[in-house]
Parts: structure tokens; sequence; C-alpha cells
């Protein structure tokens, strides 16, 4: 996300964060796929732009299985990314994705906006063949409108 | 000395693998009761015509007759077609409330009830699948030195699950039912099965009581099941309560002990290390190394492969994060050489690691949930294929290395996996690879 992003409605859920965060991404360009299968896991959200794709586990306050989740995409995207609603961002979960290199949306609900908590880094880990394959099953999956 | 492995047999799409690696992979199978009820004639050309020369017990399955009907009856509250068949056989008492109650002790206060349930039982298992090979039409083209044994390989009295709080009852029921199996079938190769919650496996009184009751009888051996005892997350007091019971169940050698769940430390137990403490172990072709006495929901599919250094089987995308942060798949001769070289890792590799997502595919189908369609990655028929096939090439590997290595390089082989692993998994993956040590290695009591 290039900037701070407004949504003037109350996220009550964790599809009602997708949703909103899928919007503002493909308002800042980016293409964007929800519960995209990968390796029998459905990640929620996948964001391409250019030849970097990000993938984003959102959560409303559980960023522990979020980031246990994201261990599973990292043969596979260039960013991984936790995204959360919760009051404040968890320390623990600022330590350990900044361990892991993974970026940390947090959406402000008295403010209405998404914002970077913590930028993710670019993900070493991927394997070619499997991102590969995975690229081409995505590209059966829809747009998010 | 050999360890007997042995298969379950779990449906029937899944026969061609009990002669895979080899036709003498396997010594044989277990046949579920029910099956044998409600589909003789189909077991009976798998065992004749399918196997070779394999060796076949049919559990008979008593102990589904005790628990909540509602495990045996389908959605209309009828008992499912294959226990009806089953219960029909058995006849009283068992026919009368089959998915009305759960069968009790008392039902088989009476020995003549009980005789006559264990006659009918024994006479189910010794004649159901021998008669109908005998009399197939491939066993006329069949020369007299080829023809097979067509007897099961030894007969199981009645059982009924134990825990610590129900064995007293159950006991008096299975031993008495054990009695009278060998005044019906003197000269038969006769076996109790010994199926146990973990509660009484950790308790030492408890054990010693039904392992003193049963020694009494006059029994080749034993079906031991342990309920939903996995290895690989078992303490080490589940592991020494289960090896303690099977060692002492062995009468010094002298009663064989098939584990009819078991995985790579019962495997281990059975050979070298463990002392013989068991003859054979089985597991499903599709795992089946641990399973719930009453049944539970199986879940989604996921593709799964197995890791010999971890003797695990695991989700194909942490053994893919395992592999590739080891980089072990930056090549095939590393991959073959750090990871496997089985025939099914060389034919599906085929000279290239980018083909380790082989192991992997899948298709993606949409499901119905609460929270409305969900999309949800099931693995391809062949997928589940490479992975099955691979699993049991290591399967049959672990047996054959369990029973005939040394005691040095087995041990060498368990701190090989934990020690070339615990940087990527963690101590919690690996450390059953060191409890399994600890166990086997400890002195006998």
């Amino acid at each position: 996300m290039s900037r701070r992003r407004k949504s003037s409605v109350k996220i009550v859920s964790e599809a009602d964060l997708v949703r909103k965060l899928a919007k503002a991404l493909s308002e800042d360009g980016y293409r964007v796929r929800s519960e995209v299968s990968n390796m029998g896991q459905s990640v929620d959200m996948v964001a391409t732009r250019g030849r970097w794709v990000t993938v984003i586990e959102a959560k409303m306050r559980d960023w522990r299985r979020a980031l246990k989740q994201c261990q599973g995409h990292e043969q596979v995207a260039d960013f991984v990314c936790v995204a959360i609603a919760s009051m404040r961002v968890a320390d623990e979960l600022l330590r350990t994705a900044c361990a892991r290199g993974y970026g940390v949306i947090h959406y402000d609900g008295k403010k209405g906006e998404f914002g970077w908590a913590l930028r993710p880094r670019l993900n070493r880990l991927v394997w070619v063949p499997q991102r590969r394959h995975w690229a081409r099953k995505m590209k059966g999956v829809a747009l998010c409108r | 000395m050999p360890i007997d492995h042995w298969m379950m047999f779990g449906t029937f799409a899944e026969q061609r693998h009990f002669v895979y690696p080899a036709v003498d992979t396997y010594r044989g199978a277990i046949i579920n009761g029910n099956m044998a009820a409600y589909a003789p004639d189909g077991l009976a050309a798998f065992l004749l015509e399918k196997t070779a020369s394999l060796l076949y017990i049919v559990d008979p399955l008593t102990h589904a007759f005790q628990h909540d009907p509602d495990f045996i009856t389908d959605k209309g509250g009828e008992a499912k077609s294959s226990i009806k068949a089953l219960a029909e056989i058995y006849g009283e008492p068992i026919q009368g409330t089959v998915g009305k109650r759960p069968i009790l002790p008392d039902d088989f206060a009476d020995n003549t009830v009980l005789r006559g349930f264990v006659r009918r039982c024994l006479h189910f298992q010794s004649r159901r699948l021998a008669d109908l090979m005998a009399n197939s039409d491939a066993m006329k083209y069949l020369e007299e030195d080829e023809a097979p044994v067509l007897e099961p390989y030894a007969l199981v009295a009645p059982y009924f699950y134990m825990t610590e709080t129900t064995y007293e009852d159950w006991l008096d029921v299975g031993v008495r039912a054990a009695r009278h199996a060998k005044a019906e079938y003197p000269d038969a190769k006769l076996f109790a099965s010994v199926v146990l919650s973990q509660g009484v496996i950790l308790d030492e009184r408890i054990r010693t009581a039904i392992v003193r009751a049963l020694a009494q009888e006059e029994l080749s051996g034993y079906l031991l099941w342990v309920d939903n005892l996995d290895e690989q997350a078992a303490g080490g007091a589940e592991l020494k309560g289960l090896l303690a019971v099977a060692r002492d169940l062995r009468s010094g050698g002298t009663r064989e002990v098939i584990n009819l769940h078991g995985g790579y430390f019962s495997v281990l137990a059975a050979g070298v290390l463990g002392g013989q403490a068991m003859t054979g172990v089985t597991h499903g072709p599709e795992f089946g190394e641990f399973r719930s006495v009453v049944p539970v929901g199986g879940g989604i599919p996921i593709a799964r492969y197995y890791i010999p250094a971890l003797h695990a089987r695991v989700r194909y995308r942490d053994a893919l994060r395992f592999l590739t942060a080891k980089k072990w798949l930056d090549d095939t001769a590393t991959f073959h050489r750090s990871v496997c070289n089985c025939a099914e890792c060389l034919e599906t590799l085929h000279g290239d690691t980018a083909n380790f997502v082989e192991f992997g595919r899948g298709t993606v189908k949409d499901v119905r949930r609460s929270g409305g369609i969900v999309r949800i990655e099931y693995p391809t028929t062949a997928t589940k294929l490479h992975c099955l096939r691979h699993y049991l090439q290591r399967k049959a590997r672990e047996y054959q290395f369990a029973a005939t290595a040394s005691r040095g390089l087995i041990l060498d082989d368990l701190r090989r996996g934990h020690e070339e692993f615990k940087k990527v998994v963690g101590l919690e993956g690996v450390s059953h690879l060191s409890l399994w040590e600890k166990t086997l290695t400890s002195p006998v009591a």
C-alpha cells in the first residue's frame, strides 16, 4: 500500500477485513484474488503487481494462527504479510514478523484506515518449481472487484 | 528374525497395494469382519487371485457392538449394512441388540449364550472366505503344489475394548470367550485381541491383571491395539506402557503379538532394538499407524510425504519447507542421497527435482460450508498414488532394517534424523526420535 486508505464501514468480521483490504489494495493498483489455494491451504488474499506476488493472511485478532499459515506460503510468495484488525499490534507479532521478514498491515478501527505496522522484506525462500505450478493454478481464480 | 509385516485391508480400491513394492513384502492382510460378512466374494477373489500367498486374519470386530449405536447406524438409525450382515452371522445376543443399544457384559453372563456366540464367530472366520476360495473357478486351474492355504492364519476369539473403568467386566467375558474358543477349535491357532485404552497401558496393576488372566488360557498369540496411540505424539509413559504390555503378552517369546496399528516405534520394538517385543506390526496402505477404537471423521484429505529420516509422514507443504531449508531439493543427486532413493522417488523425480511438485499437486473444488462456498484443494489421484507408493517403499525398508541392522546402525539412524532436522523443524518435530531411542534402550523392568 502506497498510502493510508480510509474505510467508512466498520469491520466486524474477517470477511469484512478481507473485503475492505482487497478494495484498498485494488485502488492502489494491485490485482487481488481471495481464497487462493496453496498446497492444501487457502490464502486469504494474493495481491500481484508487476512480477511481484504478495500473500496476506487476515485475522481480526488471532495473529499467531496467521503467522502459522504464512509459513506455508514462503515457498511461493515474494512478500508475506499478516493483516490484523485488533486495537493495537502486539509487540510479539512485530518481533516474530520482523524476524521472518513478514509485513504487518494494521486496520485502525477508530480512524477506519489501513497502514503498515511493518513493511515486508523480499522473501528468499521461494522454490521456483512450486511457484510456477502455483502461479499457473492461480490464473484460474477470479480477481476481486 | 524377520518382523511380520501385516497390512490392514481398507477398501477394494487399495487391493493392488498389497503386492507393492513386491509380491512378498507382506506376511498377510487383516480383514475386518464386517467386510468379510458383506463382501465375501470380492475378498475371496482378492486373496486368491490378486495376491500370491498372502496370509490373512479376519478381525471379528466384536467390539463394534459395545459402543453407542450411533457409531454403527446410518442417518435413518438403521444398523449399517455391513454391520447388520455381521450381526446376522453372529446371532444372539448381538443380532437382537445391534443398532438399538450397546451390548453389555451381562448379555454374556450365561455360558451357553457365550459359547454359541463364540462358535458362530469362529466358524465365520474359519469358513466364510475359505469356502468361497475353495469353490471358486480360480482353484480349478491351480496345480496341487500351487494351492494356497485357504484358512486364516489364526482365529480370533470374540473381544471387547477395555478401559480402566470397564476392564474387570470385559476381561471376564474375553477370558471365557477364549476358553470356549479353545474348546470349540482345539487344534486351531487361536489369538485373543487385546484392545486397550491408553489409561490401561499406563496402569501397571491393570496391565498385569489383563496379561495374567489371558496367560492362563491356551492361546498362540494376540492382536494388540491401543486406542489412538500416535507413536510420534505419545509421551514416554505411553510408549513404555505399550512396550511393557507387548513384552508381557509375548510370554517369554512363546506367544505371537501383532500390533494392529503401529508405526516405526512398534517396528523397532519388534526388531533388534526392542528385543522382539512384538512379532508383527500392521498399518494400512493409507497410513493407519494409529486409530481410534470408536471411529472418528477423517477430515479433508491432504497430500503427505513420508520423510524417511524423521520416520514421519508430513504435509507436503511442510515437507517442501523442510527440504528446501536443507537445500536437499537443489539437485536430484543430493535429494536421492539425503532424502530418498526409493523406486517411486527415482521415477517421479526422473532426474529433475522440480518434479517433486508431483507429490503435492491438487485440484480445487468449491465446497459449501456454513459461512458460504469455500475453495478446498484435494490431492489428485496421481499425487495420492505417488505419496502412497513412496510410503510403502519406505515401510518395507523400515521393517527390513529394524529386523536385520545392528543396534548401532539403528540408533545412528535415529540420532541422524534428530540432528539433521532439529534446526528446521524445531525440537518438538524431532523429539519423538530421541524418545523412541530412550524408551527402547531402557533396561527391561
